[in-house]
């Protein structure tokens, strides 16, 4: 039963890390840009979720609002006024990869001195574990984690093989070079790319805001797993970002049957690792794509 | 214009896809000793990716690649390099940051050792090696500047010397003299002579018709990844079917 | 305030050797690592463990450290460079991350939260250095050497191989570098050298804890490299001399309140690190081609 309660909970975690995977997958897709700081618009949209609606008392609805308002502000400000400057000096993976790193630390210590370094949490009644069968305690927000996962996940998909600008991005996941084909703007596709790629961590801030609790770190180990799962599922592979982040939180909470709590960053650390000796190119990359 | 001696480097068959793009399509072609070979064809004919698979930089999805006989496909790049198979870039790649002279000295430096074996004996030769491609490419005075600050016709020479230094037999240059002023260009030309007369064999990917005719002792005429034809020059600049692909694609 | 300043020299002069060593594969080869307080980690338990369970001098501790360094980055690096970049950056988070753990979990060895104390001190050729100023010394003598032997590899054949591999990796390979053994033989050479950093800690302090070798460390000490200037010598050394004052003048300014400063610390180096990538990164990163390159079109 233990087995199966971590299962269940894996798939809660999972859920979420797919989601953020995705985001960061989808961003290094479509501008081949190493978003270092997407770890960071979680942690911003995490906080303001939880500070609008824990300390303000907004509604939760309203929250969430503000939470994506912010994420999506964040991804395209550094698009605009971080990386696009960079960009300009020839953008070497280097000088974009430092200046994310920056604003990582920044906002990681932004948050400390604002809202304290502690842990922090919402508290809801769907966080509140109901038992489902003996020894399995399920929380309805595991279930809407997943819920919320399926549809984002469909929902882009949809996006990607419908509208113009989406389709342009997958392409540009697959070959660079097409941008000119297509006669597309790289700007816009770029806001689009960060403002949907961030917009998309929400979900998986909320979540752990109601669950796991944050702390201004939260960042750090979010921008672990979402590298680990674009790797694991292969650069350029949404569908594998998904899968890695299921894989990890899975691998996370079966873990758990056996090891202790604070090995879980271990865990990731050993799949990654894993893969990058047996499978470079992750589940669904090319391997050429790994060299 | 010679026929060429033994096979150096053959490609039988290979083909390379990305994505639902066939680059390369059944393509076959041997490159002879002694002689230089010019591809040619329209833009995105698949010419680059033909030297990526020739150079193991690409895995061929199908097809042999032969070394003087050998099968090379899966070898590593570098491994490729060391047999003597040299190539150049369309966009340089020039070690930016290093100056003239290092840019040639390193490329004579083999091996991951901390320091090069051989002592002093093979060190003397290296840079013997490297003053004599400062010579002969003309980049004498220019030794300290770093690449990046190099002019462009510059530039190119010194993509040319380093492809020179590393001793290789067989040159894959990838448009070397494009947008050289006519008078580097003679030099380039007259370079690229000299060395095949010193017993280096070259395939040239070229765009500029009068080089093609002025140097070439074979020509290969690649279209959408499949070679149309291949031969001796005056045969295949005369035939107007092929003028016909290369100039319709070319008045865009 | 002698000894204040003595002891701010020592610090400096360790968090140099961190800051030179990082140097050499994030400025020569290019090869970007988060992992390097690990290693920093490594060789002050390693020393730590020798001196205290084998009363090992100060050369066969360091020598321990060293080693342990140099097997754990070859075991991280032999898999993960023959991949592209962004696959060592990852694993070099992921087992910084690990390594914290561990630090933390392995009680017998690390002393786990509370680290170890009484240390004994460092003792060279019979001679036990206590005096502050002594350590200053040795610390100087060990930074001056590892620039000394940077300064030849870098000046070297390998030098140039890494430099032309951070330069253009696709040419490297197409000029007979053997890519990934040569930045793999990087890694462990800086690896090793960050683990004397780690031996002289523990033998200053007398105490080490996990706090100093987690991935704010290894990030402090990129600020270091990023803004001292990479890609030269002695950038490295200024990069952490700024670093390390900064608390000392924050300290001066009479409105931020004292628990901050940490945190203000991080923001202007942040800060910092992105207004040079915008401004000057060909500035303090003294080489970069700030032109754009003209690419030619598809063959």
């Amino acid at each position: 039963m233990l087995l199966l309660q971590l299962l269940i909970n894996g798939l809660q975690l999972g859920a979420i890390y797919a989601l953020t995977a995705v985001g960061f997958s989808l961003i290094f897709g479509a501008t081949k840009i190493f978003h270092v700081a997407h770890g960071a618009a979680f942690t911003i949209a995490a906080y303001l979720f939880w500070w609008s609606n824990a300390v303000l008392g907004l509604n939760w609805l309203l929250a969430a609002a503000l939470a994506v308002v912010a994420a999506v502000a964040f991804g395209l400000f550094m698009e605009r006024c971080v990386y696009r400057l960079i960009q300009r000096h020839e953008g070497a993976f280097f000088t974009v990869f430092i200046a994310a790193f920056g604003v990582q630390i920044i906002v990681q210590n932004l948050i400390g001195t604002v809202f304290g370094r502690g842990f922090v949490s919402v508290t809801t009644p769907l966080s509140h574990s109901v038992q489902v069968l003996p020894g399995l305690f399920v929380a309805p927000v595991a279930a809407l984690a997943i819920v919320v996962a399926v549809i984002g996940f469909s929902a882009l998909t949809n996006y990607l093989s419908r509208t113009h600008t989406g389709m342009a991005m997958r392409a540009l996941s697959e070959n660079p070079d097409l941008i000119r084909v297509f006669g597309l703007d790289p700007g816009r596709v770029a806001q689009y790319a960060f403002a949907i790629g961030s917009a998309i961590v929400v979900p998986g801030a909320i979540f752990t805001a109601m669950t796991a609790g944050l702390n201004p770190a939260v960042g750090a180990h979010v921008m672990l797993i979402s590298l680990a799962a674009t790797i694991v599922g292969g650069i350029g592979s949404l569908r594998g970002a998904a899968y890695g982040g299921l894989l990890l939180g899975l691998a996370e909470n079966l873990a758990l049957w056996r090891l202790d709590p604070q090995w879980s960053e271990a865990v990731t650390f050993v799949v990654l690792f894993l893969f990058i000796i047996f499978r470079p190119a992750g589940f669904f990359g090319r391997p050429h794509a790994a060299k | 214009m010679s026929q060429g001696g033994e096979v150096l480097l053959e490609a039988s068959e290979v083909a390379k896809t990305f994505g639902g793009l066939k680059a390369v399509d059944d393509v076959s072609l041997s490159l002879k000793s002694g002689i230089i070979t010019t591809l040619v064809g329209p833009n995105g004919a698949g010419k680059t990716t033909l030297f990526n698979l020739m150079t193991g930089h690409l895995p061929p999805d199908r097809g042999q690649v032969r070394w003087l006989g050998k099968s090379i496909v899966g070898l590593p790049h570098w491994k490729i390099a060391r047999l003597g198979i040299g190539r150049s870039f369309q966009d340089l790649k020039l070690f930016a940051n290093m100056t003239v002279a290092e840019n040639i000295e390193t490329v004579t430096e083999r091996g991951a050792w901390l320091w090069q074996p051989g002592g002093r004996a093979a060190q003397k030769a290296r840079r013997d090696k490297v003053e004599a491609t400062l010579a002969a490419t003309g980049l004498g005075d220019k030794r300290n500047a770093r690449a990046v600050d190099l002019a462009y016709a510059e530039r190119k020479f010194l993509s040319l010397a380093r492809i020179m230094a590393s001793g290789a037999r067989l040159w894959l240059l990838d448009e070397p003299a494009s947008g050289l002023d006519p008078g580097s260009y003679q030099s380039f030309l007259s370079l690229l002579r000299r060395q095949v007369r010193e017993g280096v064999t070259i395939c040239i990917i070229e765009h500029n018709l009068d080089i093609v005719q002025g140097i070439s002792d074979r020509i290969a005429f690649l279209d959408q990844g499949r070679l149309l034809a291949e031969g001796d020059p005056k045969t295949i600049l005369s035939d107007p079917a092929l003028a016909a692909i290369y100039f319709g694609e070319r008045a865009v | 305030m002698w000894a204040y300043i003595i002891n701010l020299a020592v610090l400096i002069s360790i968090n140099a050797i961190l800051a030179v060593t990082l140097n050499f594969i994030l400025g020569y080869a290019g090869i970007f690592s988060i992992a390097h307080a690990l290693f920093f980690g490594v060789g002050a338990y390693t020393a730590t463990f020798f001196a205290m369970k084998f009363g090992a001098g100060f050369l066969s501790a360091t020598a321990a450290g060293m080693a342990l360094a140099a097997l754990i980055s070859l075991a991280l690096a032999l898999p993960a460079l023959r991949v592209r970049g962004e696959y060592f950056v990852a694993a070099s988070l992921g087992l910084q991350m690990l390594a914290v753990t561990v630090f933390t979990e392995w009680k017998s060895v690390t002393g786990g939260i509370g680290g170890l104390t009484n240390i004994p001190p460092a003792r060279l050729f019979g001679f036990a250095v206590t005096q502050p100023e002594h350590f200053l010394l040795l610390s100087l003598a060990c930074l001056g050497l590892i620039i000394l032997v940077i300064r030849a590899l870098v000046r070297s054949s390998f030098g140039r191989s890494l430099k032309a591999i951070r330069d253009d990796e696709t040419a490297a390979w197409a000029y007979g570098k053997n890519v990934a053994v040569i930045k793999t033989t990087a890694v462990v050479v800086s690896s090793a050298l960050a683990a004397v950093a780690g031996s002289l800690y523990a033998f200053y302090l007398s105490f080490i804890n996990v706090e100093s070798f987690v991935l704010d460390t290894s990030i402090q000490v990129m600020a270091m490299v990023i803004i001292g200037g990479t890609a030269t010598l002695l950038g490295p050394v200024i990069g952490s001399v700024l670093i390390l004052l900064l608390p000392a003048g924050l300290s001066y300014l009479p409105y931020l309140p004292v628990t901050e400063i940490g945190s203000i610390q991080q923001i202007i180096y942040g800060g910092a690190m992105v207004l040079l990538m915008i401004y000057r990164p060909g500035g303090l990163w003294g080489f970069q081609d700030t032109r754009s390159s003209r690419k030619g079109g598809a063959a």
